[in-house]
């Protein structure tokens, strides 16, 4: 943030000035009406002196109500019959019948309620600036051999910008050299600094916290993450909710409801100050006002906890979630599958892992890489030394020591992929089936007891395995693992602790998902469905629940499409999974999952008890009035604290 | 030719007031399309520049009683 003598030249300081003034002009017109009408007041009560009393609060209105009768004249201009044209009616109705007291009453209070709801509204508005105001206005970049400091918004793509240490990241970009930790908390939410090193991608605004990183820019200025993030916020913001809708829908007809009941008492008792009143105080302010500051401060809340929820919409569908579906891959789990061992039926275990890894070297599947990797590790590393533990219990061969290892993985003749089920490929005359049961029994291969038992085992203990066949017989098994990620097994306590049902959407076999649900203590799990499975499951669970789906973005935008609030994980820099999803985290943090749901319900009972302050307060003055128990001043006190409390109540969610 | 512009007002103090705001750009002539968000105080205006500009919406703005600033 600039001060204004910053970047304003001199000349043009004159100019600057009358902005300063007129930034502070409500404060003071209010302040003023304010001493005027205290004056004017007491004036009356302790000297008894009418004519000057009534001078003073005469003037005390003229003072407060200039700016509202101009606003006033606007509206009407605009055809609009707005708050400040009923103000002004009413204050010179008020001075006209020589009710002086009320008329200055009447713009004092009004004059106040205004100024501060557009103050506290200015907080909820600049809530998100103060995410853009972490990005350094500049830039130190390398530009013909010498580094050169710039407005960071005039870095070009591809130039490399140094960060130092402590400093703020000034654009998006890829880590060329250098090695530090980043503190990502302004896109992703996460206080934990993360581990940047060359390859890794880093964002503006992000906290170099460590070591000096040359980073190559891929986007500066407005073309960053956080930038894009906070103008999808803002497009959420935006948008109306549905309950917004409705009370925007019931305005447009409760407002000429009022006039009608306003001229209607004003025909039958021919006092016009009580129809001036009743449209004034009738004005349905707090329940316009009440949900959409609710949403407001709950979208901007979130946006600063690294979470994007895309519309006022989908926080309270959100706010009623009772089912949670967790892809199993990637989403429970970390995603990083592991070879966490090898067994040998017949065959030396090296052997069957660097069979396994030519029949998968041209598959993209996570299984195949993890197997690939291994192979390639296993073959670097001929001493025996392991990236993952192997532990066999008994067979026929253990993969200690390794002495064939050290072969290269060949490419395969042929390749085929069996989709959901392994594959098959040919080398040298000779033909490798690498997959599940339901593979070798396509493939007519027999598999002998101790291999399904093993198998068994295996998939008992959270793993996968796959059969490795060469020429139609088994000669060995590969189990894999993907480790479950540590937050996990807390968040679905949570989401249990928060009356939520959760399920486990997974492709593995029953006995694998059976192990892993324990493991995380998941109510429910669905096993060997195809991404289309997942679709139709998560229709079947919307039939009797409000249902969310949590995953990646890309490989589960259908049921994240089909989900009543599709949640993807890890979104920050694919902005895909910012696409399909309705509600995304910047992390790939779990632990959003049950803020985020939480701050949803808070959000819907935000909304419900504005709208029934709303309600209440214009049931309660509307009676008073027509009773004849409330006037305008204090029917304007009660209206403005009404609007007040439902602004104050609706920022309550900034800080959930 | 046709310019797009956002300007933010950050103390509007009722939704009436930000459509009071819209009408009245709106009316001005070379202005395309303008809208103005209560909620975020957001304001976008899309006008043909041979005919009107960013100092000229926010002259309304401020005639009105609200602070434009540039964003």
């Amino acid at each position: 943030m600039h001060t204004f003598t910053d970047f304003v030249p001199t000349d043009r300081l004159p100019d600057e000035w009358l902005r300063v003034g007129r930034r502070h002009r409500k404060a003071a017109v209010t302040a003023a009406s304010g001493l005027l009408y205290a004056g004017g007041w007491s004036v009356g009560h302790v000297s008894g002196l009418e004519t000057v009393s009534a001078g003073v609060l005469v003037l005390a209105a003229v003072v407060g109500g200039y700016d509202i009768a101009k606003q006033g004249y606007y509206e009407l201009r605009s055809r609009t019959l707005g708050i400040k044209t009923l103000v002004t009616l009413a204050a010179v109705g008020a001075v006209v019948i020589g009710e002086y007291w009320e008329a200055a009453a009447v713009v004092f209070l009004f004059s106040l309620g205004s100024y501060l709801e557009g103050r506290t509204m200015r907080k909820t508005r600049t809530a998100l600036q103060e995410l853009l105001e972490l990005t350094p206005d500049t830039a130190l970049v390398r530009r013909d051999g010498a580094v050169v400091e710039v407005p960071a918004r005039e870095v070009e793509e591809g130039e490399v910008v140094v960060v130092k240490p402590g400093a703020e990241i000034p654009v998006d970009g890829v880590v060329v050299d250098g090695e530090s930790a980043v503190n990502q908390a302004p896109i992703t939410g996460e206080s934990a600094p993360v581990h940047k090193t060359d390859g890794d991608e880093v964002y503006a605004a992000t906290v170099n916290q460590e070591g000096a990183l040359e980073v190559r820019t891929t986007g500066a200025g407005s073309d960053t993450t956080l930038q894009r993030i906070v103008r999808r916020v803002e497009a959420a913001q935006e948008t109306k909710s549905p309950t917004e809708s409705l009370v925007d829908r019931f305005a447009t007809y409760y407002t000429p409801a009022v006039v009608v009941l306003a001229v209607g008492a004003f025909a039958v008792t021919r006092d016009a100050m009580l129809g001036l009143t009743l449209l004034v105080i009738g004005c349905p302010g707090a329940l316009v006002i009440g949900p959409p500051v609710s949403v407001v401060s709950a979208v901007g809340n979130a946006a600063r906890n690294g979470v994007l929820v895309k519309g006022g919409e989908h926080l309270e569908t959100a706010g009623a979630i009772d089912l949670v579906a967790f892809d199993k891959t990637g989403t429970l789990t970390k995603g990083e599958t592991t070879v966490t061992g090898v067994e040998g039926f017949g065959t030396d275990a090296d052997e069957v892992l660097r069979l396994a890894a030519v029949a998968e070297k041209k598959s993209e599947h996570h299984l195949g890489d993890a197997i690939v990797t291994a192979a390639r590790d296993r073959r670097e590393r001929p001493d025996g030394a392991r990236t993952s533990d192997v532990v066999t219990d008994g067979g026929t061969a253990t993969v200690e020591p390794a002495t064939g290892g050290s072969r290269p993985v060949p490419d395969p003749d042929e390749f085929d992929v069996v989709a959901g089920k392994g594959v098959v490929a040919r080398l040298g005359g000779r033909e490798i089936v690498v997959g599940n049961r339901a593979l070798l029994d396509d493939r007519e291969v027999a598999v002998p007891g101790p291999v399904a038992t093993h198998v068994r085992e295996r998939e008992t203990r959270g793993e996968t395995a796959v059969h490795v066949a060469l020429d139609g017989e088994i000669v060995g098994v590969v189990a894999l693992r993907d480790e479950l990620r540590e937050a996990a097994p807390g968040v679905v306590a949570a989401l249990h602790e928060a009356g939520v049902r959760t399920v486990m959407l997974t492709g593995d076999n029953e006995r694998t998902a059976r192990a892993v649900a324990e493991e995380v203590g998941i109510d429910d799990y669905r096993a060997g469905l195809l991404p289309a499975d997942k679709q139709a499951a998560i229709e079947a669970f919307r039939e009797d629940h409000t249902v969310a789906m949590v995953g990646d973005g890309i490989n589960d935008a259908p049921s994240l499409a089909a989900a009543d609030v599709g949640i993807a994980m890890g979104a920050a820099g694919t902005d895909t999974a910012i696409e399909t999803a309705d509600v995304a985290l910047m992390a790939d943090d779990l632990e959003r999952i049950p803020y985020a749901i939480g701050l949803s319900r808070a959000t819907r009972w935000n909304v419900a008890e504005n709208v029934a302050v709303a309600v209440l307060t214009v049931a309660f003055l509307l009676a008073g009035v027509l009773g004849s128990v409330v006037h305008l001043a204090g029917g304007m006190l009660v209206h403005e604290g009404s609007v007040l409390l439902v602004i104050l109540n609706g920022m309550r969610l900034l800080r959930y | 030719m046709t310019e797009t512009t956002q300007l933010r007002v950050m103390d509007f103090d009722c939704p009436t007031c930000a459509s009071t705001v819209e009408r009245a750009i709106r009316s001005a002539e070379g202005v395309a399309d303008v809208e103005v968000h209560y909620t975020t105080g957001r304001i976008e205006v899309t006008y043909d520049e041979r005919v009107t500009g960013p100092a000229a919406f926010e002259q309304t703005i401020e005639n009105q009683g609200y602070t434009p600033q540039t964003a």
